[in-house]
């Protein structure tokens, strides 16, 4: 970065590129340890079956801009730091499910590991940023896996996306390569990013 | 007998195990939970429910929680209670099975009210391992009321539907205003216990669906389906946001039950515990039913 204010972190995925292989569903998985049920990445694809139309996109929490579920968490459990990946403190959270209401991708999880089925801390994607505990501590690892970007590497799910579709990094890099292939294909009509509106529009 | 326990128990596993496996949230239903994409119409139910919970539901919970107590505690020193003799005659007025009914009801709501407070304020009591206790425990009382919702609502029914005393009641506020002891026109139950009977019974059936809806989650019901219409999340929703608004109601009148049966006339709590109400206190505060007792002779 060339000035001192933050990187502004966020996801992208090419869906023209991305393949339906769900390889980064299952390296997350497998990278974080998560318990069964809960992905915190999934490859979904849209328009299913209509011609021309139908593609598939990877979605997990998009760290979006003035996140909802911080906004309606009634325990303040959620924290944004400044490069704009959005965290969560897992024992303050009490798993009432509002942060999966507010959100527009469906990203919170809950394992239910209570007693009577109850539902147990939200998870989700963390951009591979760990939580508040301290850096890459045992305990941090179990609760939220990997802090990969505290060590310098680029969150799982984008590390090993075979066809590099799913692009993670500063806005600045990411709508750099975003142009980049737009002027490389040289022809048809590029939409924004698939709900990038959502995620990104303040 | 081991065999049939071992059944069950195997049973109980294979359903969680379908539970888990058919996620109507996170799975192939995704797409259709996620609000927003392209060509699909979307209720706008996400941005709402993010509106009202970021900035109105707390606020106003704390405006009930504040400004009932307030508008009674003003009533109290400006027009004061209601003082009716206790040494007079009694009129049986509510039967074994009523107070029993009523006592366990009260219980899960002394239980309901403040732990649904601390979660709606969890962030004062810094969420975690206490918060997360007192949502165990509103799920729990939860059970008891939900077992004597249904007979509270059909043993009171008959005496709960509106007639003209209501209107004349609602038009003098029961007479609370002032400080005569005038008869007050109202049959066994007033226009106010008739409307805190009606919020505690059907807003309380609507607050146990909804917050079962939000325990449960993730459930696959073809009827809740095809009813509403609406994808698992949008039902999270509208649950989310009818559990407050009915929450609201509940919790204003339930303080305005206890402000009545407390404060407001002396004494009137003995009568769900032993059953009989002060003959004079009938005479003023439920004067139809008083002159129907009457006519019967039953006095």
């Amino acid at each position: 970065m060339s000035n001192n204010e933050m990187a502004r972190m966020k996801f992208y995925c090419d869906d023209q590129r991305c393949i339906e292989c769900n390889g980064c569903s299952v390296a997350c998985a497998e990278a974080h340890e998560l318990p069964t049920g809960v992905s915190r990445r999934k490859v979904i694809t849209l328009n299913e079956g209509v011609e021309g139309k139908e593609f598939s996109t990877s979605v997990a929490c998009m760290h979006c801009t003035d996140a909802p579920c911080e906004q309606v968490c009634p325990v303040d459990c959620f924290y944004i730091r400044e490069d704009g990946i959005v965290l969560h403190d897992k024992d303050v959270c009490i798993g009432c499910g509002y942060c999966l209401y507010a959100c527009p991708f469906g990203a919170p999880q809950f394992p239910r590991d209570g007693a009577f089925g109850t539902k147990g801390a939200m998870d989700k994607c963390t951009m591979c940023a760990g939580g508040p505990l301290e850096t890459n501590s045992a305990h941090e690892r179990e609760l939220y896996g990997q802090n990969r970007i505290a060590e310098g590497k680029v969150p799982m799910c984008a590390a090993m996306c075979s066809t590099k579709a799913l692009i993670v990094g500063s806005a600045d890099e990411v709508a750099k390569i975003y142009r980049t292939r737009i002027a490389a294909k040289g022809k048809g009509v590029q939409s924004a990013p698939y709900g990038w509106s959502k995620a990104y529009s303040n | 007998m081991k065999k049939y326990l071992f059944l069950s128990i195997a049973s109980l596993f294979l359903a969680s195990a379908a539970f888990a496996a058919d996620s109507q949230i996170w799975d192939a239903m995704r797409i259709q939970n996620i609000y927003g994409y392209g060509q699909v119409e979307s209720l706008g139910l996400g941005p709402l429910f993010t509106m009202l919970q970021a900035n109105y539901f707390a606020q106003i919970f704390l405006a009930v929680l504040i400004g009932v107590p307030a508008v009674f505690l003003l009533h109290y020193l400006v027009i004061g209670p209601k003082v009716f003799s206790h040494d007079g005659k009694k009129i049986y007025a509510f039967s074994i099975f009523n107070r029993i009914v009523h006592q366990v009801a009260a219980i899960s709501f002394i239980v309901l009210i403040p732990t649904g407070f601390i979660m709606t304020f969890g962030s004062y009591f810094g969420g975690g391992e206490f918060v997360r206790m007192m949502k165990d425990l509103h799920g729990i009382a939860t059970i008891s009321f939900g077992i004597v919702v249904i007979p509270m609502f059909l043993m009171w029914i008959k005496d709960m539907l509106p007639n003209f005393d209501d209107i004349k009641w609602m038009m003098i506020v029961g007479g609370y205003l002032s400080k005569e002891k005038k008869p007050v026109p109202a049959g066994k139950f007033n226009a106010g216990q008739k409307s805190w009977y009606w919020i505690a019974t059907l807003g309380g059936m609507v607050m146990i669906l909804t917050g079962a809806t939000m325990y449960f989650l993730d459930f696959d019901i073809e009827m809740v389906r095809s009813m509403t219409g609406l994808s698992q999340i949008d039902l999270l929703r509208v649950a989310a946001i009818l559990h407050a608004f009915f929450g609201m109601l509940v919790v204003a009148l339930f303080f305005t039950h206890v402000y009545m049966a407390v404060f407001a006339i002396k004494g009137a709590i003995h009568s769900i515990i032993t059953g009989y109400k002060e003959e004079e206190e009938v005479e003023i505060l439920h004067s139809s039913w008083y002159k129907k007792l009457k006519k019967e002779g039953k006095i």
